[in-house]
C-alpha cells in the first residue's frame, strides 16, 4: 500500500467537487474516485465524507438524486451544480495561487535574499 | 440564504423521508465496501466488521449528516416543544386554567387593537398618505370652530399656495337615485376636479372631472366605486357613457374607482363634480360656508408648519382688502391646516388609547395570574432542576426550557385568543363600532392576527423572566437537601408571588375605577335634558330633487302636501317639517345680524343654529314656550317676515329685555327693513350638537320658505302609539304624494339620543366588561396564592396546632396576610386611579379625575372579592389536622 498524506483541513470539500465534476458519483464511488485520481495518495476518513456530502449538498454546490449502481443497487447519486462548478473553480485557483506560493518560498535558496 | 432556508425547510418537513434516505445511503456504502474488501479476498465477515469500523459510529455519521443540514437546533426545539406539552398535559387543570386566562386577555387585546390599529395606525389607503391635509376655516370667538370652506377659497387657493400640490374640495350629502318607482337615497359627494388625483387615487377606468364640468349646466357626469359599479351597473366593462338617474337628471359615468378607494368614513358611492356659479366664487364670498371640506396635498419636502404660515400670508394679503375684514379678525378668524387623518380621528383617540390601556391592564392581571401557578409549580418541581443542574444542565439550557414552555402556552393561548377576538369584534359591531370615524375599515386581519401572536410570544418571554431567574437562583445543594423548600430561593419566590398579587390587586382596583367614572359620566349624560320632550317622536328624511323640486315655492307646496296628508293619519298628534333636527349629526351655523345691535369692543359677530321649520314643528318636539309664540302654518305663507328664537340667542343679544318685537337679518349684514324678520316667540334651547352641549350658540327659527334653499328636510311627527309602529303609514304617505321620493333614515328621536352617546356608551360597557374579568382574574389569583401559602405551611401549621394553637388563630393568621396584601394592592390602587383619572380627564363629563365614591365602591369589591378568595383557604387550614399534618414526612 502507497503511503497516503494526512488532508489537509478545507481541502475535503475541494476533492469531492472534483471527484463530482467528472461523473455523477455514489458516496462510495466518491471516496474511490478520490483515491483513484490522487494515485492513491489521499484517503479520506470515511466518516467524515458523509457529512461533507449533506453540508454541499445544504449549500446547493451538488445536487443529489436516487438511480441505480453499476450492480443494479438503489443508490444516491451525486452531481455537480452550476454553482459547484463555480465554487471548485475559485477554490482550484486559490489552491494553485497557494500552491506555487508555498514551493516558491520553501525554493528559495539563501544566495537569493 | 434562502436556498438554505429552503433545504431546511424542506427537511424539517420531510423528516422521515430524510431519515430513511440517510439510512439506506450509509448502508449501501457498508455493502458497497464489503463486496469490494471480499472481492479482493477478505472472508466475508472480516470484510463486514472491516466496512462498519472504517465508517466509525453510524450513529455519529448521522448525527454529523443532520447537523450538516441544521437539523440539530430544530431537534433541540422539538425535543423541549415534547417536554413543554407534556408538563401542560400532565396538569390538565392548571392548563386549562392557564389557557383560558390568556385567550380570554389575549382576546380582549386583540379585539381593542383591531380597532387601534384601523382608526388611529393604518395609513389611509391612498399614496404617501402622510402627505394629505384638511384646511378649514375657523372663526372660534365667534362659536363656529370649523367651517369648512367656501367655493370662492378654492378658488383663491387654487395654484396660489406653493406649500400645496393640490387642493381640492369635497361636499357630502344625500341623493335620490334610481328610476321612477325604484329610487333610492345615496350618500353621495360632490368633489372638485382634481379631488381624485389629490389623494392619488385616479379612476381605474374612465376619467376624473374637468373644470369644464363645474357648472350647474354642466355637471351631468358622475364617478363611481367599484362597489356601486359591481352592484347596480353589472361590472359592465363598457360602462363609460351609461347614465344613471340622480334627482330626475341624467348623469353619464365617465370613471370607476378603483376597489380600494374609501375617503375616510364617507359611504359616498357616487361622485359628481362640485358645481358652482360665479357668483359664488367671487373673492367677496370668501366667508360663506358652502358645507364643503377642503384637502391639499403637501408638496414634498414642505413641512405642516410651512403650509401653515403660507396660508397665514395668503389670508393677511386678502382680508386686508375686504370690508368684513375687521369682523373676521374680531371673530378669531383663521384657516388652520391639520394632517388629514389625525385630524379625523382626534376625537376617538383618547377613548381608543385608554381602553388600550386598559385592556392590556388586564392583560396584566391575566398574566400575573399565569405566572403565579408557573411559579407555584417551578417550586414543586426545584428538585428536578437542581438534580438536573448537578448532572450538568446548562443554565441556557433551563433558560431555553423555560421560555419553550412558557411561550408554548401563551401561544396557545394567543391562538385561543384569535377566536376570541374575532367574536369580540363581533361585539364591537352590536357596540356601534362602524359610527366611529374609519370604523368601517376595522377587520380581523392577518395583521392583527401576526400582531397578536407577536405579543403573546412577547409575553411569553415576559413571563419566562421570573420563573428562569427563579428556577436557576436555587442552589443544587440547597433544593436537594430538604422537601422541597429552598431556603433563599423559597422566601424569595413568596415574596415575588405576593408582590404580584398586590400589583394584581392594584391593577383590578384601576380598572373598576376607570370603569366607574365612565359609568358615572355616561349616566350624567343621559340624566342631561335634551331641551324637548324625546319621548314618542318619530323623525325621517327626506331629499327634494332640484329637477322636481326647483323652487322655494314648489318645496314649501309638497311640505304642505305632506303635512295635510300626515295629519289625518291615526296615531300622529302634531307634525311637522324642518330643515335639521337636534342630535342629526348636522351642526353647521350661520351667522345673524339684530338689528341695532353693536357688537361690543373685543366681542365678536356669532354663528347660531338656523333651521327653516313649518307645520306643528314645536309642538310635535315638545319644545318650551318662553315668551310670544310659536311659528305656526300661516307664517310660511305670509308676507310678514317672523321668526322665534331660543333663550340663549335672546340672552346674548338682549340681556335683561323682551326678544320679542326685535328685528335680525340672515348673514353678518344688516339689510333694508324689507328684509328684517320680526322676532316673535322665545323657545327654550334644545341640545343641537350633542347632549353634553352646553350654552349653546343660539338657533334661529325661519318659516320653512325663507329656508328652503336646502335641498333636505325631516319630517318630524309626534305619535300618541309607539312611534316605531307608524314606520310604515309614514313611508307609504310620502311614497303616495311622489313616487320617487324615498323617505330614509327613520328613527325615533329617543334612538337618536342614544345614538348620539354611543362614543360614551360603548367604551363605557367595554370597560366594564374588562373590570368584571378583572375581578374574577384577581379572586382566581387570590385564591391560588392563599391556597398555596396554606399548601405549603401544612406542616408548620400541624405542629402548631399540636402545640395548643387554635383553629381560630391560624385562620387569622391567614386572614391577615390577605388583609395586609390588600391593603397594599389598595393603597397602589388608588394612586394608579388618581393617574388614571387624570389621563381621562378628556373623556370625563361633570365628573372629577379624582371621585371618592367610585374609589370607594371599587374598594368595597375588591376587598370584598379577595376576601370571599381567600376564606376558603383559610378555613381549610384552620382544619388541619395536627396528626395528620405531621404523618405525612
Amino acid at each position: 500500500m502507497p503511503k497516503t498524506a494526512e488532508l489537509l483541513p478545507g481541502t475535503l470539500d475541494m476533492l469531492i467537487l472534483k471527484a463530482v465534476s467528472l461523473r455523477p458519483l455514489h458516496g462510495y464511488g466518491v471516496l474511490l474516485r478520490i483515491r483513484q485520481i490522487s494515485g492513491d495518495a489521499l484517503d479520506i476518513p470515511q466518516g467524515s465524507l458523509y457529512p461533507a456530502l449533506y453540508r454541499l449538498e445544504h449549500q446547493a454546490l451538488i445536487a443529489a438524486e436516487w438511480g441505480q449502481s453499476d450492480n443494479n443497487r438503489r443508490a444516491k447519486y451525486y452531481t455537480l451544480t452550476a454553482a459547484g462548478r463555480r465554487r471548485l473553480r475559485d477554490e482550484t485557483e486559490g489552491w494553485n495561487r497557494l500552491a506555487s506560493a508555498i514551493a516558491t518560498a520553501l525554493g528559495t535558496a539563501p544566495e537569493e535574499v | 440564504m434562502l436556498g438554505r432556508l429552503g433545504s431546511f425547510l424542506r427537511a424539517a418537513r420531510r423528516r422521515r423521508e430524510f431519515e430513511e434516505s440517510m439510512a439506506e445511503e450509509v448502508q449501501f456504502h457498508i455493502e458497497a465496501y464489503t463486496d469490494d474488501l471480499v472481492r479482493s479476498g477478505m472472508p466475508p465477515e472480516e470484510a463486514a466488521r472491516r466496512a462498519r469500523m472504517e465508517l466509525g459510529s453510524v450513529d455519529s455519521v448521522k448525527a454529523d449528516c443532520r447537523e450538516s443540514r441544521g437539523l440539530a437546533a430544530l431537534d433541540a426545539l422539538v425535543q423541549d416543544l415534547h417536554y413543554a406539552l407534556r408538563l401542560l398535559r400532565k396538569n390538565p387543570a392548571f392548563t386549562a386554567t392557564a389557557l383560558t386566562t390568556l385567550a380570554v386577555c389575549l382576546g380582549a387585546n386583540l379585539t381593542i387593537f383591531a380597532v387601534v390599529d384601523s382608526v388611529l395606525l393604518r395609513p389611509l389607503p391612498f399614496p404617501a398618505a402622510d402627505r394629505l391635509v384638511r384646511v378649514f376655516n375657523t372663526y372660534p370667538k365667534a362659536g363656529v370652530l370649523d367651517d369648512g370652506m367656501s367655493i370662492a377659497n378654492y378658488y383663491g387657493r387654487r395654484g396660489h399656495i406653493a406649500a400645496f400640490s393640490s387642493v381640492a374640495g369635497i361636499r357630502e350629502r344625500t341623493a335620490v337615485v334610481g328610476e321612477t318607482g325604484s329610487t333610492e337615497r345615496e350618500p353621495v359627494a360632490q368633489v372638485s376636479p382634481e379631488f381624485f388625483s389629490t389623494v392619488g387615487l385616479a379612476p381605474v377606468m374612465g376619467r376624473a372631472f374637468t373644470d369644464e364640468e363645474t357648472t350647474y349646466q354642466t355637471d351631468g357626469v358622475v364617478v363611481v366605486t367599484d362597489a356601486y359599479w359591481r352592484q347596480h351597473l353589472g361590472a359592465d366593462p363598457h360602462v363609460i357613457g351609461r347614465t344613471i338617474r340622480v334627482d330626475g337628471f341624467t348623469k353619464a359615468v365617465v370613471g370607476v374607482l378603483p376597489p380600494e378607494f374609501t375617503f375616510l368614513s364617507s359611504r359616498a358611492r357616487l361622485f359628481f363634480p362640485l358645481a358652482s356659479s360665479l357668483e359664488q366664487r367671487l373673492p367677496g364670498q370668501r366667508h360663506s360656508g358652502s358645507g364643503a371640506q377642503m384637502i391639499a396635498r403637501l408638496r414634498p419636502g414642505t413641512t405642516l408648519a410651512e403650509a401653515q404660515s403660507e396660508v397665514d400670508g395668503h389670508n393677511a394679503v386678502r382680508e386686508a382688502d375686504d370690508s368684513l375684514g375687521k369682523r373676521m379678525a374680531e371673530a378669531g378668524f383663521r384657516t388652520l391646516v391639520v394632517p388629514l387623518q389625525a385630524d379625523h380621528v382626534s376625537k376617538v383617540r383618547p377613548t381608543l388609547l385608554l381602553l388600550q390601556a386598559g385592556v392590556l391592564f388586564l392583560l396584566l392581571i391575566g398574566a400575573v395570574n399565569v405566572a403565579n401557578l408557573l411559579l407555584i409549580r417551578a417550586g414543586d418541581r426545584l428538585k428536578e432542576f437542581a438534580v438536573r443542574q448537578a448532572l450538568g444542565a446548562s443554565r441556557p439550557q433551563v433558560i431555553r426550557e423555560v421560555v419553550t414552555e412558557t411561550t408554548v402556552l401563551t401561544l396557545l393561548g394567543g391562538l385561543l385568543g384569535l377566536a376570541v377576538g374575532a367574536a369580540g369584534i363581533r361585539l364591537l359591531g352590536v357596540l356601534g363600532a362602524e359610527h366611529l370615524p374609519l370604523g368601517a375599515r376595522i377587520v380581523f386581519d392577518a395583521r392583527v392576527a401576526l400582531a397578536a401572536l407577536a405579543g403573546a410570544v412577547v409575553l411569553g418571554l415576559a413571563i419566562a423572566a421570573p420563573i428562569a431567574w427563579y428556577s436557576l437562583r436555587t442552589h443544587a445543594t440547597g433544593a436537594l437537601h430538604e422537601g422541597g423548600r429552598g431556603g433563599t430561593a423559597g422566601r424569595a419566590a413568596t415574596r415575588l408571588r405576593h408582590g404580584f398579587l398586590v400589583a394584581q390587586m392594584a391593577l383590578a382596583f384601576v380598572l373598576l375605577s376607570g370603569a366607574g367614572l365612565l359609568a358615572l359620566s355616561l349616566e350624567r349624560v343621559m340624566a342631561l335634558s335634551p331641551g324637548f320632550r324625546p319621548q314618542n317622536i318619530l323623525t325621517g328624511q327626506i331629499t327634494l330633487p332640484w329637477k322636481t323640486y326647483d323652487k322655494p315655492s314648489a318645496r314649501l307646496a309638497f311640505t304642505q302636501r305632506l303635512l295635510d296628508e300626515l295629519a289625518h293619519q291615526p296615531g300622529l298628534r302634531a307634525v311637522g317639517v324642518s330643515t335639521n333636527v337636534p342630535l342629526s349629526g348636522r351642526n353647521g351655523m350661520s351667522a345673524a345680524t339684530v338689528k341695532g345691535y353693536v357688537v361690543p369692543p373685543e366681542g365678536s359677530l356669532h354663528g347660531h343654529y338656523s333651521y327653516g321649520v313649518g307645520g306643528e314643528y314645536f309642538e310635535a318636539l315638545g319644545f318650551a314656550l318662553r315668551e310670544g309664540r310659536f311659528l305656526g302654518a300661516a307664517d310660511s305663507g305670509s308676507a310678514q317676515r317672523v321668526c322665534v328664537v331660543d333663550e340663549d340667542f335672546a340672552r346674548h343679544y338682549f340681556p335683561g329685555r323682551s326678544a320679542v318685537g326685535q328685528r335680525l337679518f340672515p348673514g353678518s349684514k344688516e339689510g333694508t327693513d324689507a328684509e328684517a324678520f320680526t322676532i316673535v316667540g322665545v323657545v327654550g334651547p334644545v341640545k343641537q350638537a350633542g347632549l353634553t352641549e352646553d350654552g349653546g350658540p343660539g338657533a334661529v327659527y325661519y318659516p320653512y320658505v325663507y329656508r328652503a334653499d336646502n335641498d333636505e328636510i325631516f319630517v318630524v311627527t309626534r305619535t300618541s302609539v309607539a312611534p316605531e309602529s307608524l314606520v310604515p303609514s309614514l313611508r307609504s304617505v310620502v311614497r303616495a304624494l311622489d313616487p320617487d321620493l324615498p323617505i330614509t333614515d327613520i328613527r325615533s328621536m329617543e334612538g337618536r339620543i342614544a345614538d348620539s352617546v354611543i362614543v360614551r356608551r360603548s367604551p363605557a360597557v367595554l370597560a366594564a366588561l374588562f373590570s368584571a374579568i378583572a375581578v374574577f382574574l384577581t379572586a382566581v389569583g387570590t385564591y391560588g396564592v392563599l391556597s398555596y401559602a396554606v399548601a405549603r405551611r401544612r406542616r408548620e401549621i400541624g405542629l402548631r396546632m399540636a402545640l395548643g394553637a387554635r383553629p381560630e388563630q391560624v385562620r387569622g393568621q391567614f386572614l391577615s396576610l390577605a388583609l395586609r396584601l390588600l391593603a397594599a394592592g389598595t393603597v397602589l390602587g388608588v394612586l394608579g386611579a388618581w393617574l388614571t383619572g387624570q389621563a381621562m380627564r378628556a373623556i370625563l363629563f361633570q365628573v372629577p379625575p379624582v371621585h371618592v365614591a367610585t374609589l370607594a365602591t371599587a374598594a368595597a369589591i375588591i376587598g370584598v372579592v379577595s376576601l370571599a378568595a381567600c376564606l376558603l383557604p383559610s378555613h381549610r387550614a384552620a382544619r388541619i389536622s395536627p396528626m395528620e399534618a405531621l404523618a405525612e414526612e
